[in-house]
């Protein structure tokens, strides 16, 4: 009896502790202007839920991407940063006013866009210097249509996806990453310059200075990949309700031996080639499921939980490593998800472990039915 | 819009070519040189010509000089065994400014960045070769920005200086003096942390 009494003393600790303390970070209001097909617009959130709905094209998704430019300083889509401005407007700006429990109690985030200019990031009225010191000091987890890409596309998308979540981790990460990617853009444009002769030295300069960030990169990603499958499994049956075991591989050329041992290696091929054959950024990552590669078996149903479940696993990775709970963003999810599954979604991101959640829907009604906590309905049209 | 003189628009159009200059400030400029006495404007314009027709690069260090070799590398109170290595003559003009170096100098005329098309081949490098085997130089000193293609030109020249035996530094990079650490970003102070420095009570 006192073992039991204590085991669900623990649980609501567990609770509070996550709903009390950690749910604190959420997006109070946004202001928007000039941003994509927005002229000028407010709105207010509630902490925990909120269901964006209306027709489409209205611009259910460019508020969630509003919501995710002020988290990462660019859009989710990618693309040129004049996108993000409207139409025959010259510039935009977005301005969030974030709440959270520990540290600063309020951070005003203002982004400005403006044509033939540098962008800039101010938090309480301070710019940063560098953009990506503002990267992981508001987690986010965009949850999209296009994410089955992760699955199914080029292993560029895999590799994108890891370098989202490990940046918002861990800054150290984003910068050996920068400083990789400038030593490989060098080291490729030496290898395209001199057909004929080669500066040895010069190559070696390159190889030596790439090994830094190449096995950090290295490591962080292979310990992210073990952190992600335990995680991954979890909501994948919780989602999908079925018992499929799923799992991640990573592939790197480092795992099979030393990165200056394969630089030497490659040598006459990057040079035939003119560019770098092996790094990481050949990495791959393998999805399975019951031991079979996903790419090549999965239904597309089964595809689309399993990318919402690791979108999922993301999130929870990230709420471990951060003080602060993600905010999630679910932009039209319920494509191509039967209604059993979207069930299983909703009450999933319902429980505690869970912050601020914004859901976009074409559908007025049908989130908010399901949803049987307090929530916010934010009508576009 | 045009303005009613051609000279003038030329001469606005000449200044905006400048740096820095837009069209409002070169309008401000022209106006002024024609609200001044004729021979201010001259003078100007002659001590501009007299600088680009007569200005040398010393021919051991590449930096500017009225005759062959410059004040630094000719004075016999500079230490000539001891060399830093710069980018660019405004690098040379920055650290004399400072009054804490007592050595010659070497500027390389650019660092290296294959992107934009700049190799070793295209830098001071070949008389910076015959510098270090005939000067005596003892130790180099590297004062070149900390960016990536910085610390290539720093690592490619180390290749060839270290089998030479002479001693080569860097100037030290890190918390800016009177900058606040919880204003420093993470990789300045994570760097300033690895290469700390012993701290001596008895210096200046």
């Amino acid at each position: 009896m006192m073992g039991l009494e204590l085991a669900n003393l623990f649980n609501l600790l567990n609770y509070w502790a996550k709903s009390s303390y950690l749910c604190r970070m959420y997006l109070q209001s946004i202001r928007l202007t000039q941003f994509k097909n927005y002229g000028q617009r407010k709105f207010d959130f509630n902490a925990r839920f909120n269901v964006v709905t209306g027709h489409n094209g209205v611009g259910k998704t460019n508020l969630l991407d509003a919501i995710y430019v002020l988290c990462m300083t660019k859009s989710f889509f990618g693309g040129t940063d004049r996108n993000i401005i409207r139409k025959e407007t010259d510039f935009a700006r977005l301005a969030g006013i974030f709440r959270m429990e520990g540290g600063m109690k309020q951070m005003d985030v203002v982004a400005k866009v403006i044509k033939q200019k540098k962008k800039t990031f101010e938090v309480n009225g301070k710019v940063y210097d560098r953009l990506l010191e503002h990267v992981g000091r508001l987690p986010v987890v965009m949850i999209a249509p296009d994410d089955t890409l992760i699955a199914t596309g080029g292993s560029e998308e895999r590799r994108k996806f890891a370098d989202n979540t490990l940046s918002q981790k861990n800054p150290a990460y984003l910068s050996a990453l920068v400083r990789y990617n400038r030593l490989l853009k060098q080291r490729n444009a030496l290898l395209k310059s001199k057909s004929g002769w080669l500066d040895m030295n010069l190559l070696q300069s390159y190889n030596d200075q790439l090994l830094e960030p190449a096995e950090y990169i290295f490591s962080a990603r292979k310990a992210w990949t073990d952190a992600l499958t335990p995680l991954f499994n979890e909501y994948y049956s919780l989602i999908s309700g079925a018992r499929e075991e799923v799992s991640i591989a990573y592939k790197s050329p480092l795992s099979q031996d030393a990165f200056s041992v394969l630089l030497d290696k490659s040598l006459e091929k990057d040079k035939i080639l003119e560019r770098t054959t092996v790094g990481i950024h050949r990495d791959d990552f393998v999805f399975f499921m019951e031991e079979m590669p996903l790419k090549r078996f999965a239904s597309q149903g089964q595809r689309k939980s399993f990318v919402i479940a690791l979108k999922l696993a993301q999130y929870q990775f990230l709420a471990q490593a951060s003080p602060e709970l993600p905010i999630l963003l679910m932009d039209d999810i319920f494509d191509k998800l039967d209604r059993e599954r979207v069930a299983n979604l909703v009450e999933v991101i319902g429980e505690s472990g869970f912050g601020q959640v914004f859901i976009t829907d074409t559908h007025p009604t049908r989130v908010s039915e399901l949803l049987d906590i307090p929530h916010q309905v934010i009508d576009i049209d | 819009m045009a303005n009613k003189s051609k000279l003038f628009d030329d001469a606005v159009a000449s200044l905006t070519s400048l740096p820095g200059i837009g069209k409002r400030s070169a309008t401000r400029l022209v106006l002024h040189f024609l609200s001044r006495p004729q021979e201010e404007a001259i003078d100007f314009v002659q001590t501009i010509e007299n600088l680009v027709k007569n200005i040398k690069y010393c021919k051991k260090c590449h930096s500017i000089a009225d005759d062959e070799i410059c004040p630094v590398c000719a004075s016999a109170k500079r230490d000539q065994s001891f060399l830093c290595i710069v980018e660019s003559v405004r690098d040379v003009m920055a650290i004399e400014e400072t009054g804490q170096f007592r050595g010659v100098y070497h500027v390389l005329g650019g660092i290296i960045s294959p992107i934009e098309g700049i190799g070793p081949e295209d830098l001071n490098i070949e008389t910076l070769k015959s510098r270090l085997q005939e000067d005596g130089i003892k130790e180099v000193l590297m004062a070149i920005s900390p960016t990536i293609e910085g610390e290539t030109t720093i690592y490619y020249l180390s290749q060839i200086i270290a089998p030479l035996g002479i001693s080569v530094s860097t100037i030290s990079r890190g918390v800016s003096f009177g900058g606040e650490l919880e204003y420093t970003d993470e990789v300045t102070l994570g760097r300033s942390i690895l290469a700390r420095l012993p701290y001596n009570i008895d210096k200046e």
